[in-house]
């Protein structure tokens, strides 16, 4: 920001400093190793008395001057040229500390040009006691430059002390220098070696040159110990953060470990190969294979060093962007635009929108990023993601993963980037979501006969609304699995849960029943869940109709895991299919009493925001093999999973098998997150400060959208984050409780999460998901009406189960709460999307009404006017409840 | 949009600016001698393949055998020079680079086809025979170009008010050639270089037994020091009359240490004039030094003055650390030192 960017497209993102780095060093080494290598050779021609080998010296000597001299020396300043053009930031802070280091090597570097002249220039020319001594200082010359060089490379990985007191020394004498040093050291003589096979394949004599290859052999072997000895000791004194990014957070270096070791396997066992006797073509090819892995060697010891130091520069310093570390905090209070000074468009238009995003995209990322390039091509690493996508992958970057630098500016800056990936380099338009209309669909209300009926059936599926991912040949984390609950009430003045004598069945409406036509879930159930339930069969045996049992603790009946799916048969997508259940009488069969009730289960699970890929069904819900496949690779990448080729192999597994999870029941793996906070602590870094929209972008609760889960009454002026906070909050709430745990992972999710509802970190109460849930009490205070202004119902949770809305009973303990309140996120009275009263036919059958079961009537179960307060819980302040305008 | 707001914001420096300024010219000097003599030595020789052919075999051959040293002592006497200009003004040829970027990049390559052709001219000037004319030409060209890329971007580097064109252009291809500074002041160091190349010619050939044929060489070099200062003092006016007039009239009477300079070198180039005339050789080394230190001077004083709204080395904080450069000097010395041992080794001769 600085300075001004050069902008590249396909030749972007380093490719220059990769390229002429990684030639010059290979021949730089050679400069330095084929220094001590000439003066040794030369030594032997005397001793052997060969003039045969002085000779092979001196040409030897010719191609040292040719290729060091020329390229050695140019592409030395080349890599100046490229870093000053391409990161004059970090160039500069380098220059301005080490100027004098560079001065001195600079002197160096006179000194070998001198003295490799005069050594080739006198040859057999002056005695050879002073010929030797030109050697030496040669080789002393090219070996200080080495040093004095190394110290400041190693700097940038490790700058140590001067972090602090910006002492030339402190960052010379840095951590890696030492180890750095003997590392290069060791290279520089095995280079001598490498190259010295090249041109001694061209001695003509057969004894000489295998007495050559022979020694140079040896020049490769015998440093090769203390090149891995000092590699060990380089790896050691490296900070842990700079092994994690190596080993965990940027899994692409890892190959290039592979790389310097098959480079250096080549090497070594080249040159044991080449010391043996052999045809002279065959040492000319190894000789020449030696030589090309030699550069990779060397190039995959400095991509790894490079990324190994990532996000950085200079490590904690300087970011790659060339962002400063210290600037960070006033670019993100004052926007990037107007911080820098290379830049245009000092503030976002709707007009220059794609222009600004431009030059972010420039100052941030194209230092890395090329674009159609061969260096982290932009094009392929954004393919197929939305805006929305972009943008929520820019909030979190460089939070739980620290390889790239945070970005840095406004909200809106933020989302000018992304517009310009999207809409700029990817020329594509988001396709948005299609705004789903409420529909007025009519309702089958049961028949209730006040008078003579003498039962009262009262049906409802446990969750507000059941999501299943639809994603099964890939991976699970829901599947087709309601749970409907009924309880049959006697009437009469004292009236009665009856728990004997009858049989509860439940049935699906038409069109429900063949969800095996519709999704995947039984061709990969086996993979998924390790067991293989027959089609339409759930994985407790249940089907889409049948009988329900009995839950004694509960005193309800339960059919559990009804895989019923939001596809009917007509090809529509319908998240809310009814069931009608029936008591009858298990004697005599008679038909007690009927009502139907609604089972909600949804798809509209919005993975496809970030993830990639479209909605599979009509446009708005179900997961297309794109999204599903886009996640594992994220997972893999981001964990070191191998979970999307074992998908690809026909074995998905269900994402709960490793994270534990309270409500599928299973204990996943002792050390892993579990499965919710896993999920929102990961997610909630990349969604920060946001509203509601942070919850509908997965959750199917989007207002336009086709299911609108949260639906009931609370929904007229509340949204998700009244009760259960907002995304932060509520990833912190499950972190906190994993972290107590001694999980280790919760940490870092944690790091970069700021709570909003809660004032601290500390103010927030642990909880465990599905059993710590807000309490109904906490804004219903003596189930009062709440206090609008006061009433939160974030951070008080349920101590246990029975204390859950979904399991909780009236004082009585005989009531279920939701047999007369309605479902979790539909209580009465509900507005369905589908049908204005879909959640209400319970009421409307009984009472003819949309209100809790009873209200205002004892007598639909008790059959008289109750004058003494209710049993069932305070009903003080029944008033509020005409407030409520009915729907 | 004010220039002032382009400029990048200078780290701090660990000296007092004098030091860095003082190595600066120093190095600059030294850098610029190795280049005349190449660049120099190289055209005449250019020159003289295609003119005299044959005739001119051995002299040509005597410059082939010193070209590629000619061509590692500038590239490494460039390095100093280019590491305190970094230093000092490293804010203003960052981004002058930047703006150039592809054309300053292509030296790199632009370098190493010329230093090798150098040596192709050389170690094969014998075996190549009327074909060695491509490799001297290809030489020299090559090193024409970079001396262009380096006045193109000396030239934009003092001139912040141009930078605004990076925002129509960010992709490194600008090149400021409607400059009317840019031409005369590329021609003054090119033409300087004939001057030099003619000059060492003179002091190579005096320093030899005198031959006949030496004494030619002499006498030539001379001719060509003589014809191209001739040429260059014109250019040299060109080169003033190019400059905004507020930057001409402090050459002109207005600032007086530019005046004293210009006069100086200008007096400088006139006596080594009247002096090559008589041949005295050591004399007009001795004067063309001066006037070249003269006009490293008043480049100094021409970039000072075009960069004087905007920063001076005076404004760059510091934050002290002598020590480094104590070690540095102290290295310079040993290694002055030790390469006048070294040169001793190699004149010593077989017995030695």
């Amino acid at each position: 920001m600085n300075y001004p960017v050069w902008e590249l497209y396909t030749t972007g993102g380093g490719l220059f400093i990769a390229c002429i780095a990684v030639i010059h060093v290979y021949v730089a080494h050679f400069a330095v190793g084929g220094g001590l290598f000439l003066v040794w050779a030369e030594k032997r021609a005397y001793r052997q008395n060969s003039d045969p080998l002085l000779a092979y010296v001196k040409q030897h000597t010719k191609f040292f001057l040719l290729l060091t001299m020329v390229f050695g020396s140019i592409t030395g300043v080349g890599i100046w040229f490229t870093i000053s053009l391409l990161n004059p930031s970090a160039t500069s802070t380098l220059i301005h500390t080490f100027v004098f280091g560079w001065a001195t090597e600079w002197v160096c570097f006179l000194g070998e040009i001198v003295a490799l002249f005069i050594y080739f220039y006198t040859f057999g020319k002056i005695s050879r006691k002073n010929h030797l001594k030109i050697g030496w200082l040669y080789f002393i010359f090219a070996w200080l430059s080495l040093f004095l060089i190394n110290g400041i490379i190693d700097f940038m990985l490790t700058p140590g002390q001067w972090l602090q007191d910006k002492s030339f020394w402190s960052g010379f004498f840095n951590p890696s220098m030492w180890p750095a040093l003997a590392f290069r050291t060791a290279v520089a003589f095995m280079f001598a070696g490498v190259f010295g096979f090249l041109t001694s394949m061209f001695i003509k004599e057969k004894a000489l040159r295998d007495s050559m290859n022979r020694a140079c052999a040896l020049w490769i072997i015998i440093p090769f110990a203390l090149m891995v000895a000092s590699g060990y000791w380089y790896f050691s004194v490296l900070p842990d953060s700079v092994k994690l990014m190596v080993t965990q957070y940027s899994p692409e270096l890892l190959p290039y470990v592979n790389v310097m070791v098959a480079g250096g396997a080549v090497l070594f066992i080249g040159a044991v190969f080449l010391a043996l006797s052999l045809p002279l073509p065959v040492k000319k090819i190894t000789a020449f294979i030696i030589l090309i892995f030699g550069l990779v060697y060397m190039g995959g010891f400095e991509f790894l060093r490079e990324g190994g130091r990532r996000p950085y520069a200079i490590y904690n310093h300087t970011y790659a962007n060339a962002i400063k570390v210290t600037d960070q905090e006033q670019i993100n209070a004052k926007g990037f635009l107007a911080s820098a000074k290379w830049v245009f468009n000092r503030q976002i238009t709707p007009e220059n929108k794609l222009a600004a995003g431009r030059e972010l995209f420039r100052h941030q990322c194209s230092f890395c990023h090329s674009v159609g390039g061969p260096m982290k091509d932009i094009l392929k690493l954004t393919a197929g993601y939305s805006e929305f996508g972009i943008d929520s992958r820019l909030d979190g970057q460089g939070k739980v993963n620290p390889y790239m630098p945070p970005f840095m500016g406004t909200v809106a800056e933020r989302k000018a980037l992304a517009a310009y990936i999207v809409q700029g380099l990817h020329t594509r338009k988001d396709v948005p979501d299609i705004v789903v209309p409420a529909e007025d669909k009519p309702v089958d209300i049961p028949v209730f006969d006040p008078d003579e009926d003498e039962y009262v059936l009262l049906a409802w599926n446990n969750l507000g609304m059941h999501c299943i991912s639809d994603s099964d040949p890939y991976w699970v984390l829901l599947p087709p699995a309601n749970d409907l609950f009924a309880q049959v009430i006697r009437r009469g003045e004292l009236p009665e849960v009856v728990t004997q004598g009858v049989e509860i069945t439940y049935a699906v409406e038409k069109g429900f029943e063949n969800p095996s036509a519709h999704v995947k879930f039984w061709d990969h159930v086996k993979s998924n869940f390790g067991t293989q339930p027959e089609k339409n069969i759930g994985l407790s045996g249940n089907g889409l109709s049948g009988t329900m049992h009995l839950s004694q603790d509960l005193m309800a009946y339960e059919a559990s895991l009804i895989p019923v799916v939001p596809y009917p048969d007509d090809g529509s997508y319908n998240p809310y299919p009814t069931f009608t259940i029936e008591a009858r009488d298990k004697k005599t069969g008679k038909v007690l009493a009927k009502t139907r009730t609604v089972a909600p289960t949804a798809t509209e699970m919005g993975c496809k925001n970030c993830h990639g890929g479209q909605w599979r069904v009509n446009k708005v819900a179900g997961f297309t093999d794109e999204t599903s496949a886009n996640i594992l690779a994220l997972h893999d990448k981001n964990s070191g999973t191998t979970l999307l080729e074992m998908a690809e192999n026909g074995k998905p597994q269900l994402c709960q098998s490793c994270h534990a999870d309270p409500i599928l029941g299973t204990k996943g793996k002792p050390d892993l997150l579990n499965f919710p906070a896993a999920i929102h602590g990961w997610h909630a870094n990349f969604l920060s400060n946001r509203d509601t929209s942070a919850c509908y972008k997965c959750h199917p609760s989007r207002p336009d959208g086709p299911t609108q889960c949260l639906r009931g009454a609370h929904a007229n002026n509340l949204d998700c984050t009244f009760c259960h906070g907002y995304l932060e909050d509520h990833a912190l709430s499950l972190l906190k409780k994993e972290e107590e745990m001694g999980k280790p992972g919760a940490k870092r999710l944690m790091a970069h999460l700021t709570p909003r509802t809660a004032k601290s970190l500390e103010e927030i109460n642990p909880r465990t998901p599905w059993l710590n849930e807000p309490d109904c009490l906490n804004c219903h205070v003596d189930f009062e009406r709440p206090d609008i202004e006061t009433a939160s119902g974030f951070n008080r949770w349920t101590q246990g189960p029975e204390e859950l809305f979904r399991l909780r009973h009236e004082y009585t303990g005989t009531l279920m709460c939701q047999a007369c309140h309605g479902a979790t996120h539909a209580v009465y009275p509900a507005k369905n999307k589908l049908s204005p009263d879909l959640d209400n036919i319970q009421p409307l059958q009984y009472q003819k009404n949309r209100r809790p079961m009873g209200f205002k009537n004892c007598w639909v179960c008790h059959m008289v006017p109750m004058n003494i307060p209710p049993a069932h819980h305070p009903m003080r302040d029944m008033a509020f409840m005409e407030d409520i305008t009915e729907q | 949009m004010n220039p002032q707001h382009l400029i990048p914001v200078a780290d701090t420096i660990p000296v007092h600016w004098g030091w860095l300024q003082f190595l600066l010219i120093l190095t600059f000097t030294l850098h610029l001698l190795a280049m005349n003599a190449m660049l120099g030595s190289g055209i005449i020789t250019l020159i003289r393949e295609f003119i005299q052919g044959d005739q001119s075999h051995q002299i040509n051959k005597e410059v082939s055998l010193k070209l590629p040293y000619t061509i590692a002592f500038t590239v490494n006497m460039g390095v100093a020079p280019l590491l305190f200009l970094q230093v000092l003004y490293g804010h203003f040829i960052y981004t002058s680079s930047i703006l150039m970027a592809v054309y300053w990049i292509s030296i790199i390559l632009v370098l190493i086809l010329a230093y090798y052709a150098a040596y192709i001219y050389d170690f094969k000037f014998d075996a190549l025979g009327e074909a060695r004319k491509i490799f001297i030409a290809l030489c020299v060209i090559l090193l024409l170009w970079t001396g262009f890329i380096f006045s193109n971007n000396m030239v934009l580097m003092i001139q912040p008010e141009k930078w605004t064109a990076y925002f129509r252009n960010p992709f490194g291809t600008l090149l400021n050639l409607k400059d009317p500074m840019l031409l005369p002041r590329y021609l003054h160091f090119v033409v300087a270089s004939v001057a030099v190349g003619g000059l060492c010619q003179a002091i190579v050939y005096t320093l030899r037994q005198s031959k006949q044929g030496n004494v030619d060489a002499v006498r030539s070099g001379l001719n060509w020091f003589s014809g191209a200062t001739c040429v260059q003092l014109a250019v040299g006016i060109w080169f003033l009359v190019s400059l905004p007039k507020d930057k001409m009239m402090l050459f002109m009477g207005q600032g007086t240490l530019h005046t004293t300079v210009l006069i100086l070198g200008i007096f400088g180039s006139i006596a080594a004039l009247i002096t090559a005339s008589k041949g005295r050789v050591w004399m007009t080394s001795a004067l063309t030094l001066a006037t070249i230190i003269a006009m490293v001077l008043a480049r100094d004083l021409l970039r000072a003055a075009f960069l004087t709204p905007y920063f001076s080395p005076a404004d760059l904080k510091v934050a002290p650390e002598y020590s480094p450069m104590v070690v540095f000097l102290v290295s310079f010395a040993a290694g002055i030192g030790i390469i006048v041992y070294m040169l001793k080794l190699a004149a010593s001769g077989k017995e030695g």
